[in-house]
């Protein structure tokens, strides 16, 4: 019964959408160099298992991101995006968080008001220390986003002439 | 609102004393009610100028022309225009220098039935933050309102709202005329081209509609005035403001009430920060 319900998974945003069997979401996670990306390292080497399904992208500081990068995510093959950085008062460029924490929250904002799910998008702190909370929000954003199914709007090869 | 004979004055003032080159105003189009822009280089065409309450345009978005660099320039600012203008300013895009900056006390624009705009009636700065000489008598302090758009959409399900998105994605023909009628965007490259390098992917996608006009409010996000000059360029009238309106909602409620360039010397509200800004939805 359980295996029938996870093969009719399907997108929250556009319910005529079903997930093929054996589906498994991509996420884009977006760490920090100092702070998160070396606490994937640190999970990596504890020997800590977390989901396959994050592809991890290096970036100097949080407030390197731009909403762009996102959309651009979104847009090709994400079916959700993570990015993660410092603890505030953390970031090495001692500021650099604050300002990528109210992009953070505009971007969440506008991409829910167009109609993604909120999910889709997630942020997270997590420091160099912190190897098993790395784990933790990799396993929590895994299990939200398939929980709503694939992501169709908006894909690049789906409009490709 | 008819501040035509006002204009007319000050702008024969300023050619007659040399002060300025040119002057950025509005004239009639000569075939219907409408305005249109019209940068004059003297005496001799200052009786077509005129201004009342068809006088829709942004003219700061005419400062990155050729028409007006390195001249000295005359200007007609309206208050949404003058808080562009002074975005610009302080984005080191222009120099206050040799500007003469006529502000008008703006009591709302028109649309083509000659009801007075809903967002004129929602403005919070309707007097010019920016001049060297006013015209008109200043409002009282407003409130700031939710777009009545916005909240409507917004109340909406999630389903409804991608629908309705999705349309308005699916309309756009990719002509960029929003982003070149827009005063605040002036680089001289810009992220959204990108897509549209390789031809053969059309250019003319929902998808690549939805990465631009995305990408492009997002880095409006916090400086955008809500001139709407966007809105009026595009050909395929669609709904540009409540991409950011709904920014600006976001910005006001989280950010201590920021709306952009009312302060002088103030970037926008991505440029500065808040160690009590929100950061509840961050695990």
């Amino acid at each position: 019964m359980e295996e029938i319900v996870k093969d009719q998974l399907v997108s929250v945003e556009k319910p005529e959408i079903v997930a093929p069997p054996g589906w498994e979401p991509v996420i884009v996670g977006i760490l920090c160099n100092w702070c998160s990306y070396a606490g994937s390292d640190l999970t990596g080497t504890s020997r800590i298992q977390y989901p396959h399904n994050i592809r991890i992208i290096r970036v100097p500081c949080t407030s390197r991101v731009d909403p762009w990068f996102l959309i651009k995510a979104l847009q090709t093959t994400a079916d959700g995006v993570l990015v993660s950085g410092c603890h505030p008062g953390d970031c090495h460029y001692i500021t650099g968080n604050y300002y990528a924490r109210r992009r953070f929250l505009v971007t969440k904002k506008l991409l829910n008001f167009i109609g993604f799910h909120e999910n889709r998008i997630q942020f997270s702190w997590v420091s160099a220390a912190e190897g098993p909370k790395f784990a933790k929000v990799v396993a929590k954003v895994t299990d939200d986003i398939k929980k709503l199914g694939p992501l169709h709007l908006y894909k690049k090869e789906n409009f490709e002439k | 609102m008819d501040y035509t004979k006002e204009i007319r004055e000050i702008a024969t003032k300023l050619f007659a004393e040399g002060k300025i080159d040119v002057f950025v105003g509005y004239r009639m189009t000569g075939f219907d009610e409408n305005q249109v822009p019209v940068i004059i280089s003297g005496l001799e065409d200052v009786p077509m100028l005129i201004f009342n309450d068809r006088s829709v345009f942004n003219l700061a978005n005419y400062l990155k022309q050729e028409h007006t660099r390195k001249k000295r320039v005359g200007l007609i600012v309206k208050g949404c225009d003058s808080r562009s203008l002074n975005l610009l300013l302080t984005e080191n895009q222009v120099n206050r220098e040799r500007l003469f900056v006529i502000g008008i006390a703006c009591e709302g624009i028109c649309d083509q039935e000659g009801n007075k705009m809903q967002h004129c009636k929602e403005c919070v700065f309707p007097d010019a933050v920016v001049y060297d000489q006013m015209v008109g008598t200043p409002h009282d302090a407003r409130q700031y309102q939710v777009n009545a758009d916005v909240r409507e959409l917004a109340s909406k399900s999630l389903v409804e709202r991608r629908e309705y998105f999705e349309t308005v994605f699916e309309s756009c023909i990719r002509c960029n005329a929003c982003r070149h009628s827009c005063p605040l965007c002036y680089c001289a490259k810009c992220v959204i081209d990108q897509e549209t390098s390789t031809l053969y992917h059309g250019s003319n996608t929902t998808s690549s509609a939805f990465h631009a006009l995305m990408t492009w409010s997002l880095h409006l996000a916090g400086r955008c005035v809500d001139c709407r000059n966007c809105e009026r360029a595009c050909p395929m009238g669609l709904p540009l403001h409540l991409l950011h309106k709904q920014n600006e909602n976001t910005i006001y409620g989280n950010f201590q009430g920021h709306l952009a360039g009312v302060v002088d010397g103030d970037r926008g509200a991505f440029y500065k920060y808040n160690m009590n800004d929100p950061d509840d939805f961050i695990m």
